[in-house]
C-alpha cells in the first residue's frame, strides 16, 4: 500500500493506493473520496464504551470505518475536517505516542492499538470533551490540525503551551496544567490553559486552535427564537 | 477581457480586467476591490432565458436558502464602459480554477463552490432530491452551458480526478464534473452506515469524465465545531 | 526584538524573540507558547489611552476581545508565539516614524512599546452583524504585526480604489477614505452582498486580505445551531 499526504501544510489529503486485501481504519467522517472497489465497514471503536458518557467533540464519534480493498490500484482520499495540515508516526512494536482525540485521522496496521481509557491527561480540556489517545504500536498513525503542525523539541528550560494548541507529544514529557495568568477563557472553560511540560521529548503544537474559530463564529450563528 | 488567479492555491482571487462590452457576473458578496469606473449591477440568478415560473422558482428557492443557509442566488454584474480592474474571491479558504465552456459542453457545479462567469455560461439550478432543498450534504448542482468562461471555488485543495469506471465522492466534497458521468446520490452502505458512518451522503459516478474534488467540506466543519459552541 | 513569521500564507506563526529586558505587547488569546521564563502582565486598555476599550468591544467584529498581555524577558533571552484566530497569513510593518499605520481593529496582533497604538474609532455598523469599522492607530517606530484572513496584497495606491471594508487590512495614514453603500439603493447593497465599501484616493500603501471575515463568518454561521441570544 502506497500513501502520500498532499496539500501539506495548507490542506493536507491523505492519499492511499491499495491493492487487493490492503486494509485502512478511518475516523468516520474522513472519507473524501474513493474507488468503486473498496468495501466498507462500520464499527464500534474497541474501548470507547466507557466514553460515550463523555461529551465528544463533533467529527469524533464513538464509530470508525474499515475500508477494504476489494481489487488492486484502488484509490482513497482522508481528510480532516479542520483547515491544517496531516502528518503520520510509524511506531515500532510497543512505542507509545499521546494524541488529542481530534487529531486521530487514520491508521494502518492491524496490531495498532488505540488506547481511550487512558486517563493520564487529567485537567487539559476540562469541559470541552476531548481527550487523550494513547497509541501503540506496531503501525502508523495519521494525524490532523488545525493550522500547521509545528513540533518543539523540549529541552532543559521546559516550555509553556496553550492546551488549545497542543496535538500530540512523544513519551518522556510531564507536564503541569495551570490557568494562563489569571486570564480566564471569554467562551470556553479550557481556554485560557496552558500546559508546562518538562522533560526529554516533541511537543507537536497546531499553530491554530478551535475554540478561537467558534468564538469568532459564534456571533455569526442564528439566534433561537422564543416559544 | 484578461484575468489571473492570484494566492493561489489556498486563498486565491480572481482578477479580471474587463475591456469595454465584457461583463463579469459573480456571486453575491465576492466583490473584494474594484477600479472606480467599473459598474455594478444585482440580479437574481435563474439563468438567462428563464421563463416567469423559472424566476418564480428560483426566488422561492433564494428565499428558502437566505433563511436556511446557503447560496442566495443573487448575483452581480461588473462592466466598465472604458475598461477597469476588479477583484473577486470566494468566502471560504481553498483554490480557484478556471474552465472555458463551449457551446456543446456541460459542467455542473456545486451551488457553494460557484464563482463567476462570462458571456453566455448560463446555470440552472438542479436539485438532487426534497432533501437537498434544506440544505447540508444534499447535491445542490448549477448546470452550467453555454460558450464562455466560468470560475469554481474549492474549499481547500482541489483535485482533478479522472475517472474511468465508477469512482465515489462524499457529497460535500464535490466542486464540479463534467456533464458527460452517470450520478447517483446515495448514502454508504445502507441505513446503518447512514447513521452510523458519519459519511452522511456519496455521489456515485460512473462513465467516463472528470471530477474535481475539495479536500475540505463545510458540513464536516460545523459537526466539528458544533459541540464546541456555548449555548 | 524582532518578528518572525512561518506557514504563511495559510497557517501563519509569528515569533517574538526577546533579548533581556525587552518586552512585546499582544492580545492575550493570541498566544500559542512560549519560554517559562518569560514574565506576563495582563492590561486591559491598548496603548496609549485605556478605557475605552469596553464600549467599543461591543461593536467588534466577532467579539474580538482586544485585552493586552504585556511578555516580557527579564533575565534571559526568551521568546512568544502568537497566532490570530482564523487561517491566513501575518506580516510585519516597519514603521520608521514617518507615516502611521491605520490598522483594522481585528488585523492588528503584537507591537513593543516603542510602537503607540491608540484607537480611531469609525462607527460605522452595517447592516450585517459584525460589519463595523473599527480603525486603530500605529505611530512611533519599530516593527507592528498583523494578520490577514487569507493571503496579504500590499498593494502601493496611486490613485482612486474602491475597497470592500471586510477585505481591508491596513492602509498608510494620509490616503483618504470614504464609507460608502456598495450600490445606489439600500435594498440594492444588501443583496449585492457587498454592504459598505471604502472609497480610497492618494499614495501609499494598502493592506488587502484575500478573504473577508464576514463573509466566512456568515456562511459557516448560517449553518451552525442557534444560540441563545
Amino acid at each position: 500500500m502506497q500513501f502520500e499526504i498532499l496539500d501539506s501544510p495548507d490542506f493536507a489529503l491523505l492519499q492511499l493506493r491499495m491493492d487487493t486485501g490492503d486494509e485502512v481504519v478511518a475516523e468516520s467522517g474522513a472519507m473524501v473520496a474513493q474507488d468503486g472497489q473498496i468495501s466498507v465497514k462500520t464499527n464500534v471503536r474497541g474501548g470507547l464504551m466507557g466514553a460515550a458518557k463523555r461529551k465528544l467533540l463533533g467529527g469524533e464519534s464513538l464509530f470508525q470505518n474499515t475500508f477494504v480493498a476489494q481489487a488492486d490500484g484502488q484509490r482513497l482520499y482522508l481528510a480532516a475536517p479542520s483547515e491544517g495540515d496531516m502528518q503520520s508516526r510509524d511506531l515500532g512494536p510497543g512505542e507509545e505516542f499521546f494524541l488529542t482525540s481530534g487529531a486521530y485521522v487514520a491508521h494502518i496496521g492491524k496490531e495498532l492499538q488505540i488506547d481511550t481509557k487512558f486517563g493520564g491527561v487529567k485537567g487539559f480540556f476540562s469541559g470541552v470533551g476531548l481527550f487523550m489517545l494513547r497509541i501503540v504500536g506496531p503501525g502508523r498513525v495519521f494525524y490532523g490540525s488545525y493550522g500547521a503542525l509545528h513540533s518543539v523539541e523540549i529541552g532543559a528550560e521546559g516550555y509553556v503551551v496553550d492546551t488549545g494548541h497542543i496535538v500530540g507529544f512523544t513519551p518522556g514529557l510531564s507536564y503541569k496544567v495551570r490557568p494562563f495568568n489569571g486570564f480566564k477563557g471569554l467562551f470556553f472553560s479550557g481556554e485560557g490553559l496552558v500546559a508546562e511540560f518538562q522533560g526529554e521529548g516533541t511537543v507537536f503544537a497546531q499553530t491554530r486552535d478551535a475554540a478561537s474559530l467558534a468564538s469568532f463564529l459564534h456571533p455569526f450563528r442564528p439566534v433561537q427564537r422564543g416559544e | 477581457m484578461q484575468y489571473k488567479i492570484e494566492h493561489g492555491p489556498s486563498f486565491a482571487w480572481l482578477k479580471v480586467d474587463l475591456s469595454p462590452g465584457d461583463e463579469l457576473q459573480a456571486e453575491a458578496g465576492a466583490m473584494v476591490r474594484q477600479e472606480p469606473q467599473v459598474e455594478m449591477s444585482t440580479h437574481l440568478n435563474a439563468g438567462r432565458h428563464a421563463g416567469i415560473f423559472q424566476k418564480l422558482w428560483a426566488i422561492l428557492v433564494a428565499f428558502v436558502r437566505k433563511f436556511i443557509g446557503g447560496e442566495t442566488m443573487f448575483v452581480n454584474r461588473f462592466t466598465a464602459s472604458q475598461g477597469g480592474q476588479v477583484v473577486v474571491a470566494p468566502s471560504l479558504s481553498g483554490h480557484i480554477v478556471h474552465k472555458m465552456l463551449d457551446a456543446s459542453s456541460r459542467l455542473f457545479v456545486q451551488t457553494g463552490s460557484y464563482l463567476a462567469s462570462t458571456g453566455a455560461v448560463d446555470t440552472k439550478v438542479r436539485f438532487g432530491g426534497l432533501r437537498t432543498l434544506l440544505g447540508g450534504e444534499g447535491l445542490v448542482l448549477l448546470e452550467c452551458s453555454g460558450a464562455g468562461d466560468i470560475w469554481v471555488n474549492s474549499y481547500g485543495g482541489v483535485i482533478p480526478i479522472e475517472v474511468n469506471g465508477s469512482f465515489t465522492v462524499d457529497t460535500g466534497h464535490i466542486v464540479a464534473f463534467d456533464g458527460s458521468l452517470d450520478f447517483r446520490v446515495k448514502s454508504i452502505g445502507g441505513v446503518k452506515s447512514f447513521l452510523f458512518s458519519g459519511e452522511g451522503l456519496v455521489c456515485e459516478f460512473s462513465g467516463q469524465g472528470t471530477i474535481y474534488v475539495q479536500s475540505r467540506n463545510l458540513s464536516a466543519l460545523v459537526g466539528w465545531l458544533s459541540p464546541l459552541l456555548p449555548a | 526584538m524582532h518578528f518572525e513569521v512561518q506557514y504563511n500564507p495559510a497557517h501563519s506563526l509569528a515569533t517574538a524573540h526577546l533579548s533581556p529586558g525587552e518586552s512585546v505587547r499582544a492580545e492575550a488569546s493570541a498566544m500559542v507558547s512560549m519560554s517559562p521564563s518569560l514574565t506576563v502582565e495582563t492590561n486591559t486598555g491598548p496603548q496609549g489611552r485605556g478605557g475605552f476599550f469596553t464600549k467599543a468591544k461591543r461593536g467588534l467584529l466577532g467579539g474580538e476581545s482586544f485585552f493586552q498581555n504585556v511578555f516580557r524577558a527579564s533575565g534571559k533571552a526568551g521568546h512568544v508565539c502568537l497566532a490570530p484566530r482564523l487561517c491566513g497569513s501575518m506580516v510585519v510593518h516597519e514603521l520608521s516614524g514617518q507615516r502611521d499605520l491605520l490598522i483594522q481593529g481585528s488585523s492588528y496582533v503584537a507591537a513593543p512599546d516603542s510602537v503607540d497604538i491608540n484607537t480611531q474609532f469609525q462607527g460605522f455598523k452595517g447592516f450585517f452583524s459584525g460589519e463595523s469599522l473599527f480603525f486603530l492607530k500605529a505611530s512611533g517606530t519599530g516593527p507592528v504585526l498583523m494578520n490577514a484572513f487569507g493571503a496579504i496584497e500590499e498593494m502601493e495606491l496611486n490613485g482612486e480604489m474602491v475597497v470592500d471594508t471586510g477585505h481591508l487590512v491596513a492602509f498608510e495614514s494620509g490616503i483618504n477614505y470614504e464609507v460608502t453603500k456598495a450600490a445606489a439603493g439600500w435594498i440594492s447593497s444588501f443583496l449585492s452582498g457587498e454592504g459598505l465599501v471604502l472609497r480610497m484616493s492618494g499614495r501609499g500603501k494598502v493592506f488587502i486580505q484575500s478573504r473577508n471575515p464576514s463573509e466566512f463568518g456568515r456562511t459557516v454561521g448560517s449553518l451552525l445551531p442557534a444560540r441563545r441570544g
